[in-house]
């Protein structure tokens, strides 16, 4: 083609294929470094340190040897640790399912118009954003044994006191209650985006075909808003694994050890022992345990999208 | 028509249903401040004392240095979420545009990283740094609460907002800093104000970082709260006050900017899958 | 005002080829439109000339001057966007104002010149509005002002009608035409409507699958379509195709239907190849002789007639401008303009 270039009007000597590269879309990375530069130093930066401190034995105070593995292997045979990582999984499936449902439903009920619909919504959601230590210190009072409000509200329909954070038998289901009760408003607001995006025309189409109020969700709710459900259990998940605040303020992970997750072990170990180097594997391992479970939370994701499986 | 009106009224008690622990719990917090002693010790428990202990709140101020936490609080919260501002609305920016899926997975990563693992290595700098006893290191780390969320809501945002018209400035001669400054940047405000409550938001809550990093003189809020609960004689009017002090912002600042804390919520949360 | 040299452009995304090898020549002043189906590069190509897409290989110059290496903001070219893409947090004033401002103009100077722009586009009462309070047409017309405002060297048009309803666009179609001859600014025009290439060009490029097909004034293409996709994408109803084989110095179909050659052909050069004939619906009347057939569909709009009529299994589409007294299922005879007539080599796709 370019015999012919030549021979036309104004083509200059300048070279026509695979001249110099050029780029003539504005330059975005100027905007993005100073973002890199704070994210490399206090992001990226403690997670390189972190990997760095977990093969060192090191207390505060004394002097540090490099440690190999030996942080890992003691981990892998500390009782304490297991328990740990056992009161974290239960305590985050529970923290899990229990917002997922009442989100869930209070998104349909939400969904739906009926009076004073905005005024509601507004008050369902503030538990989410009140500070979680000041929570905390309320639902203690409230969990008290012999003047909290809770048992004397059990007592009116004839349950007997209970314990609550008291007994390490009941410990973690109640701090899954304030847990539940604070972060059920962000399931809501996630799967009511979901349903938003639900189009109109395929209930209508169903109601003409006869299909009851059950079928209806059965059958076209659920699955048009599993990818949101999805993600409101990935989000729900990781939040339940980092949960710090609320533990940490009511029980400090007591009583003894019966509600200590691994996030609460970890801070003992690091900041109450100054074990950094034990600790700091401690963080490697549960933030393994984090990211696997997210990934196969949202592997589990990919197959629950209509959309794309549409072709999009 | 009849059914109609029926379902309403029902859909209305269900939601108040669902509402209830919300309403009752705050109901609770203020009549536990506002109660003295002997009140918050009655059995059965007393919703409305016959006297209002407003002495409680001003107990909170007097005997904690609760004005030097709260101005403490104010400056961390403060700072942080203006510095975030200033580096993540261009990050969020330069992301959308260059379609930079990597720079988003380690925002979406620090996302998941548990702040204690943070805590560590930050915590030795500090303390090599000699800095601290001053509120400059809860600001620094506050930072891996706000950066996150600014660079993330401004991603979604910037998203949404039309190429083509940063094509027109370009093509009108305007460089690459007067396509943002005179047209993203003001197309996003919406964006800015969501990002800037959020951050607001949970920098205010945070209790980890400043638990461990708060020396006596540089708590925060949160951490405040929690050492009237460890020190003192626990008595529990003066405390639920102190509670209430310590969320009334972050609850006033809900109610007046829900829709676009619901909007920034939901898009980030979206996105986050 | 310049010239715009297209010259053996490519465009590539990756392994995917957007435009195989393009070149346009646009004299100083002219109005050219590319139009073709959706995907067919156009947009593209515009793009490229506007300094929004890289040029993969090939040669485009504006002017004197080769802009492959230029930034959209140093090629001095306007661009009216398919969305309008207005600023919506600028007045109508500021929008159109904004080129000026960023070249650091004379502030008095850049308001007589958005107001001599307003006033030739009927804007003066809408300078204080924001996009937002606009109609479309308005919008429309914001655009076209910030384009003009700056006085460049090129307008550019990207599908600019298509939001538009159909009664403005006939009437916006009239106003760019007027300021084109008003200004006498190049301009480069995409749409994918046929008509309004029809209406509005000086010369047209038609563009198929990153291809020129053809370039020429628009009677030229209708009047003489270089091959069989420019026959059927220019003219509205398409051109009827029969495929066949010239014997005997006659077109004979696949389905044994006879048609007289069409003028100016010689049956030697014609003859033994597969072939298309192509005839408008437009070019046949009904005078009684000719091929008799049978109505299969009529629909009359009052200004004419439209009808297809099958005549031993070929169905033609044929319109007739005078009130005809035609019935479905009704015979009919039709007779060939030849004077009118096309023949296309089937293999090639090429005029004959």
């Amino acid at each position: 083609m370019s015999a012919i270039a030549p021979e036309r009007a104004g083509v200059t000597t300048q070279a026509i294929e695979g001249s110099q590269p050029v780029r003539l879309a504005p330059n975005y990375w100027p905007f993005v470094v100073p973002a890199l530069v704070v994210v490399g130093a206090v992001i990226v930066f403690p997670w390189a340190f972190t990997l760095w401190m977990s093969v060192n034995s090191w207390t505060l105070g004394q002097s540090r040897s490099f440690a190999g593995m030996e942080n890992y292997l003691r981990l892998a045979s500390d009782p304490r640790f297991w328990e740990s990582l056992w009161h974290t999984l239960t305590y985050t499936f529970l923290s899990v399912v229990a917002p997922m449902f009442f989100g869930t439903v209070a998104a349909l009920i939400f969904d739906a118009r009926f009076p004073l619909r905005g005024l509601l919504r507004g008050l369902f959601v503030m538990p989410m954003m009140a500070t979680p230590v000041a929570v905390a210190l309320v639902w203690t009072m409230m969990f008290h044994p012999q003047l909290g409000v809770l048992n004397y509200l059990l007592s009116l329909v004839g349950i007997p006191a209970q314990e609550w954070i008291f007994n390490p038998n009941t410990v973690i289901p109640s701090l899954v209650a304030v847990e539940t009760w604070q972060w059920t408003p962000l399931v809501m607001l996630i799967v009511l985006g979901g349903l938003a995006s639900v189009p109109r025309e395929p209930f209508e189409s169903a109601e003409i075909d006869g299909a009851n109020a059950w079928q209806q969700f059965r059958y076209l709710t659920l699955p048009m808003i599993a990818p949101f459900l999805m993600i409101a259990v990935i989000i729900r998940t990781i939040d339940a694994l980092k949960s710090f605040d609320i533990i940490y303020a009511m029980t400090q992970g007591g009583p003894g050890t019966a509600s200590e997750t691994i996030n609460i072990y970890l801070y003992n170990t690091a900041f109450s022992y100054y074990d950094m180097g034990y600790g700091s594997a401690m963080a490697v391992v549960f933030f393994i345990v984090i990211v696997a479970l997210s990934f196969i939370l949202l592997m589990l994701r990919q197959r629950s999208q209509w959309i794309d499986a549409e072709g999009k | 028509m009849g059914s109609r009106l029926l379902n309403k009224i029902g859909l209305f008690f269900g939601a108040l249903v669902l509402v209830s622990p919300a309403i009752l719990f705050f109901l609770w917090m203020i009549s536990l401040s506002l109660k003295f002693e002997i009140d918050n010790g009655a059995y059965p428990p007393i919703l409305i004392p016959e006297r209002f202990a407003w002495s409680n709140y001003a107990k909170v101020f007097e005997e904690n240095n609760f004005l030097l936490y709260m101005w403490n609080s104010v400056l961390v919260t403060g700072t942080a979420t203006l510095l975030a501002l200033l580096i993540g609305v261009p990050a969020g920016y330069g992301i959308a545009r260059l379609k930079a899926e990597r720079s988003a997975i380690v925002i979406m990563i620090a996302r998941m990283t548990p702040g204690l693992s943070y805590l560590i290595p930050l915590f030795l700098l500090f303390q090599w740094l000699g800095i601290l006893g001053t509120l400059w290191p809860q600001i620094i780390i506050h930072l891996v609460v706000t950066v996150p969320i600014v660079v993330w809501v401004m991603i979604g945002y910037f998203e949404t907002t039309p190429m083509e018209l940063e094509e027109a400035a370009n093509i009108d001669g305007a460089s690459s800093w007067q396509v943002f400054r005179l047209v993203a940047l003001p197309i996003a405000k919406p964006g800015i104000v969501v990002a800037f409550i959020l951050s607001i938001i949970f920098s205010w809550n945070n209790f980890v970082f400043g638990v461990v990093l708060a020396s006596r003189e540089t708590r925060t809020l949160p951490v405040a709260v929690y050492n009237m609960l460890s020190y003192e004689q626990v008595s529990w009017g003066p405390l639920a006050a102190a509670a209430l002090v310590v969320t009334l912002p972050v609850l006033v600042l809900t109610m007046f900017a829900q829709r676009q804390i619901v909007a920034g919520l939901t898009a980030g949360a979206v996105k986050g899958g | 005002m310049a010239s715009v040299t297209i010259n053996n452009v490519q465009k590539a995304f990756g392994n995917a080829k957007i435009i195989h090898d393009v070149s346009v020549d646009i004299a100083d002043g002219e109005f050219v439109i590319l139009v073709g189906p959706s995907g067919c590069g156009k947009s593209t190509l515009l793009r490229m000339i506007a300094g929004l897409e890289t040029i993969s290989a090939g040669k485009i110059a504006i002017g004197e001057h080769t802009v492959n290496n230029l930034r959209a903001r140093d090629r001095n070219i306007a661009m009216v966007f398919q969305n309008y893409a207005l600023y919506p947090h600028m007045t109508v004033a500021d929008n159109m104002g904004f080129a000026l401002r960023i070249k650091k103009a004379d502030p008095a100077d850049t308001a007589s010149r958005v107001k001599r722009a307003a006033s030739i586009l009927g804007l003066e009462k809408l300078l204080d509005r924001y996009p937002r309070q606009l109609s479309g047409g308005q919008r429309q017309r914001v655009a076209m002002g910030r384009a003009i405002v700056r006085d460049p060297q090129v307008f550019l048009f990207d599908e600019p009608l298509s939001n538009l309803d159909a009664k403005l666009r006939v009437q916006m179609r009239g106003e760019i035409k007027a300021l084109h001859q008003r200004l006498g600014t190049t301009t480069i025009y995409v749409t994918h409507d046929q008509i309004e290439a029809m209406t509005m060009a000086d010369k047209i490029v038609v563009l198929h699958d990153g291809l020129v097909e053809q370039i020429g004034a628009p009677l030229d293409l209708y009047d003489r379509p270089a091959n069989l996709f420019v026959a059927g994408f220019i003219g509205s109803p398409a051109m009827n195709f029969i495929h066949g084989h010239v014997e005997e110095g006659i077109f004979r179909s696949a389905g044994g239907l006879t048609l007289p050659l069409p003028e100016g052909i010689q049956p030697a050069e014609a003859a033994g190849r597969e072939l298309v004939y192509g005839i408008r619906p437009e070019h046949i009347r009904a005078t009684g002789q000719g091929l008799s057939g049978t109505v299969t569909l009529m629909e009359a709009t009052g200004s004419e007639i439209f009808a297809t009529v099958d005549c031993g299994g070929e169905v033609i589409s044929c319109l007739f401008r005078e009130r005809l007294a035609l019935k479905q299922g009704e015979a009919v005879r039709i007779e060939i303009d030849r004077a009118s007539a096309h023949l296309f080599d089937a293999r090639t796709g090429q005029r004959i």
